[in-house]
């Protein structure tokens, strides 16, 4: 399985040393720090706008070749998270390799909330220049829930007068007025979504107001004894959630040789994106089985494909197919429609065996023989499928299962499939120029097994 | 002449339903012609550029539901009608041989299936035509017809069409590269653009993305447009205006959430085997015969899988670059035309569907096949399949968004079908032993859809005239393949084609001796 490693972004005012803390919880894993235009190291390049904050991270990880990353984004720098994001899930060439996002007190999409009073009273403090000591002190402070113990705090401080003054007023006039969410849209990278227990404008009503819409897979948390400044404040609770994050999304995770060639300008943005769709989880189906029914589905996984290790993730990809998919274009002249059909073969699976889930792997994968010899079955009443019905019925369930599985990404890196990555969005298509046996282009991936 | 948009008062010459291999060639003849036309299309328009690589993801397919009934149901969805500005040609295979001469003469020659009322010489000027204006890549001698040539070189054959020239070879059997309708070098197509060469990428049947393939957005409907027709997409066909003496005055369509209507003085009705039978089946007309949606005929097209010691992956090249016509009458086979041998190669939710229904798989088997998917290759057949008075469309009792019933398809093998099916998984598996393939099976399948509006020489037993004007409706007129009167072994689209620049000129040639 690959390990994804970890993007940091800074909010205003800060640079990646406000990530110390939280790196040295997480040094297992592979992680860089940035600083944005205009802060830390690169306060001398001024201001640069939301637009091209994002373009700066994009770079950043087509330049690093990131195949499976988590960007972690604080305040000002998880608007910037969430924008990339919703490129990466969009399609956009080099950013293949996004798997999920960590927002922290994170700055949303639409206009930032925040007390008019205080964004005056901040852009006063570069009136003159440079932002003088007090101002940094009182910008630190107004943002912790307690004072920060030293030697963060002279940190956090020198950090916030090392910002350039048109960085500081670039986000506070117009970056943080901004409105994204059209641009954004939903975005279906999995997201933590962290908020500090005592802050103000960005605390946990206002990351369900304004972030959470932006991802359908989503959780939220909240972290004690902390306001705004969260990664200073309670670094170790952070790096625990952040750890359970890259847990959580570590098995969407694609080889890296495949996504080197996912992420190329090989494929085309709507392929891209309809294979990454396929990597998300599957959203409850709200209109779908019971609990037993999916129980049943995911023993039937079991049997068509042995070899499959997330039974019930498939089962759910084949729940939402049959539920509310479009369909295949026809069906079984004998069978009734298909989520019907579906409810009621597992209802005459379970009822023929005595209780499906519930026998030895030998006395399930004998019933199914039978069904497929057309030796299973029940009357054909409004509840159940007769034997005759069974065995198409069971025809449709290999289909639909074995189709759900061949079309993920990852089984297609499992086998070595690569012909998603041709006829790309250039003015020239590519395809291959070698077809014969054995002859195989140097960019073409070599075989890997999936773990 | 008018020009387009034509406005819904305006009587338009011709109102033409769908924009496939049947509708768009006799659009841009009639257009060609002077006169005024209006192609409707059920579904939207694409460029070639938003076609998506991926087997779930392309959506290119009539998805709406049809029934599957009799004891060999055949699949219908990716495999066979398209929805979308071009019908089916968006995401057919392109692999294009010619209609057999013997084939037009079955009843003739073997007293079985049906006679077409066409001299083959004239359909294969047709045939000609629509391979010079659309670019058909070929060899340079093609064995079973020492006068045939293709305007450019074939493609390059891919390790499935090399495994079956060895197999072939060492079988005493002939075998070429396949005449494929795609462009193996840039072209330029009158009235849309440059086709750039094919990129031998694979993906012929999730729609081609750079124009290499033959279809009708990119060839006969830019033509069309070019001279005055209209193409009106996302033009769903519910019904027709008659008139007292029962001619159509109108074609109603739902189009933007609302009904509109064209007035117009004839109709060619091309939406295809399933649709047009169906369409004509709902509003009850054009039976007098009784034989709208009989005579249903879907190739028998079994396929026999193997795997190689060398890495195959077949996804890459043009799918069907190698072909046989050595079995279009086999000796001592029991079936009544024959067959054509083709490579394959399939993408993997392909092969997968049809390894767990047509060739009953599951478990590790069938796992440990797909995860030798670069091992994997196989052949398959076309074979002309025969009416019965069993194998038709009927309409089911439920209905579509539309109000219109659902078709109900039921389709079962025959003798003929059964012997055309037990002979060619012989010769195939010969065949792929002696190319040294192991772990052999073969598939169960049939394709395409052909013969529910029969072609004929009487309105008792036909839907339609020798022309392809129904018997019933003076003006309305049927081209696709559902007018088959036999299937051939040839896949239909170069037919349909074809048929479809005939259709034209007869309708053309009757308004001319009328007008005079």
């Amino acid at each position: 399985m690959t390990q994804p490693s970890l993007v940091f972004l800074h909010a205003l005012g800060a640079s990646h040393r406000e990530w110390d803390g939280v790196r040295a919880d997480l040094s297992d894993i592979d992680g860089i720090a940035l600083d944005l235009p205009g802060f830390g190291e690169r306060k001398g390049e001024g201001y640069a706008d939301v637009a091209a904050m994002a373009d700066d991270l994009a770079g950043e990880i087509r330049r690093r070749r990131l195949t499976a990353c988590i960007l972690v984004g604080h305040s000002m720098g998880g608007k910037i998270a969430t924008i990339v994001a919703a490129r990466a899930a969009a399609g956009e060439v080099g950013l293949a390799g996004v798997v999920g996002v960590v927002l922290v007190a994170a700055s949303p999409p639409c206009p930032e909330p925040m007390d008019e009073d205080r964004r005056e009273q901040m852009i006063g403090w570069v009136a003159d220049g440079a932002i003088g000591r007090a101002d940094a002190e009182t910008f630190v402070d107004a943002n912790t829930a307690t004072p920060l113990p030293e030697p963060l705090r002279e940190k956090a401080i020198a950090d916030v007068r090392r910002s350039s003054r048109e960085a500081w007023l670039g986000w506070l006039e117009r970056g943080s007025l901004e409105d994204w969410r059209a641009r954004v849209g939903r975005v279906s990278i999995p997201a933590l979504i962290v908020a500090g227990a005592e802050d103000g404008d960005l605390g946990e009503a206002a990351q369900r107001a304004h972030n959470l819409p932006h991802y359908p897979h989503a959780e939220v948390r909240s972290v004690e004894g902390a306001a705004h400044l969260i990664p200073y404040e309670q670094p170790q609770a952070l790096a625990r959630l952040i750890r359970a994050h890259v847990a959580a999304v570590a098995s969407s995770a694609l080889p890296a040789a495949f996504v080197a060639i996912l992420g190329s300008d090989r494929v085309s943005r709507r392929t891209r994106t309809a294979m990454l769709e396929r990597t998300r989880p599957v959203a409850d189906a709200p209109a779908g089985w019971t609990a037993a029914e999916r129980a049943i589905a995911a023993q039937l996984v079991a049997h068509i494909l042995p070899e499959v290790e997330d039974m019930d993730g498939l089962a759910a990809r084949v729940e939402r197919a049959v539920n509310q998919g479009q369909g295949d274009g026809w069906r079984f002249a004998e069978l009734p429609a298909d989520a019907e059909a579906w409810t009621r073969g597992l209802a005459t699976l379970d009822a023929v065996s005595g209780g499906f889930v519930a026998l030895d792997h030998d006395a399930q994968a004998n019933w199914l023989e039978r069904i497929a010899e057309g030796q299973g079955g029940a009357t054909d009443d409004e509840r159940h499928l007769s034997p005759a019905q069974m065995v198409l019925w069971f025809q449709d369930v290999r289909a639909e299962i074995v189709r759900q599985w061949v079309a993920l990404p990852a089984t297609m890196a499992a086998i070595g499939y690569d012909g998603f990555a041709v006829g790309g969005d250039g003015p020239r298509k590519q395809g291959y120029s070698r077809t014969a046996a054995t002859d195989v282009e140097t960019w073409q991936q070599v075989r890997e097994t999936m773990a | 002449m008018s020009r387009a948009p034509y406005s819904h008062q305006e009587m338009v010459d011709a109102v033409v339903i769908g924009t496939g291999a049947g509708g768009a060639p006799l659009t841009a003849r009639l257009a060609k012609a002077g006169l005024s036309v209006v192609a409707l299309e059920a579904g939207r328009s694409f460029a070639p550029n938003d076609h998506v690589a991926d087997e779930l993801a392309a959506d290119i397919y009539w998805m709406e539901e049809r029934l599957s009934g009799g004891a060999d149901p055949t699949a219908f969805g990716s495999n066979n009608s398209g929805m979308g500005v071009g019908g089916s040609t968006l995401h057919w295979g392109a692999f294009c041989p010619r209609p057999d001469a013997r084939d037009l003469q079955l009843k003739s020659l073997t007293g079985q299936g049906a006679d077409w009322p066409i001299p083959h010489a004239e359909l294969i000027a047709y045939v000609e035509e629509v391979e010079a204006f659309t670019g058909v890549s070929g060899p340079a001698d093609y064995p079973w017809d020492a006068r045939r040539r293709y305007a450019y070189p074939p493609v390059p054959r891919n390790a499935s069409a090399d495994a079956m020239a060895r197999g072939c070879e060492a079988m005493g059997i002939t075998a070429t590269d396949a005449p494929a309708a795609l462009v193996s070098r840039d072209r330029d197509q009158p009235y849309w653009g440059q086709r750039q060469a094919c990129v031998n990428c694979g993906t012929c049947h999730q729609g081609c993305r750079n124009a290499a393939k033959t279809s009708m957005d990119t060839s006969y409907l830019p033509f069309a447009v070019a001279h005055g027709a209209e193409v009106r997409s996302q033009a769903r066909v519910l019904s027709f205006d008659l008139d007292h003496e029962g001619q159509i005055t109108g074609v109603v369509y739902h189009q933007g959430g609302e009904e509109r209507r064209q007035r117009c003085r004839a109709v060619f009705l091309c939406a295809g085997g399933v649709e047009s039978p169906r369409l004509l089946l709902n509003l009850g007309l054009a039976n007098s015969s009784g034989q709208v949606g009989r005579n249903f005929m879907a190739h028998v097209a079994t396929q026999v899988w193997g795997r190689f010691d060398d890495e195959m992956r077949m996804n890459r090249g043009y799918p069907s670059s190698l072909i046989t016509e050595d079995m279009m009458r086999p000796a001592e086979a029991g079936c009544a035309g024959g067959y054509l041998i083709q490579s394959l190669g399939v993408l993997p939710v392909n092969l997968a569907t049809q390894l767990a229904r047509g060739a009953g798989m599951w478990g590790t088997r069938l796992q440990s096949l797909l995860r030798q998917y670069n091992h994997m290759a196989g052949i398959g057949i076309n074979g002309e399949c025969l009416p019965h008075p069993d194998n038709r469309l009927t309409l089911s009792d439920e209905t579509d968004a539309f109000g219109h019933r659902k078709a109900r398809i039921d389709f079962s093998y025959h003798d003929n079908e059964r012997a055309i099916d037990r002979h060619s998984r012989q010769v195939m598996t010969a065949i792929w032993e002696a190319a040294g393939a192991k772990d052999i099976f073969a598939i169960d399948r049939s394709a395409h859809t052909i013969g529910t509006c029969r072609m004929g020489g009487n309105g008792d037993e036909a839907v339609v005239d020798a022309d392809g004007r129904s018997f019933d409706i003076a003006n309305l007129w049927i081209c696709d393949n559902s007018i088959f009167p036999s299937a051939l072994a040839a896949n239909p689209a170069l037919t349909i084609m074809a048929l479809s620049l005939r259709t034209a000129d007869r309708f053309l040639a009757l308004s001319k001796a009328r007008a005079a």
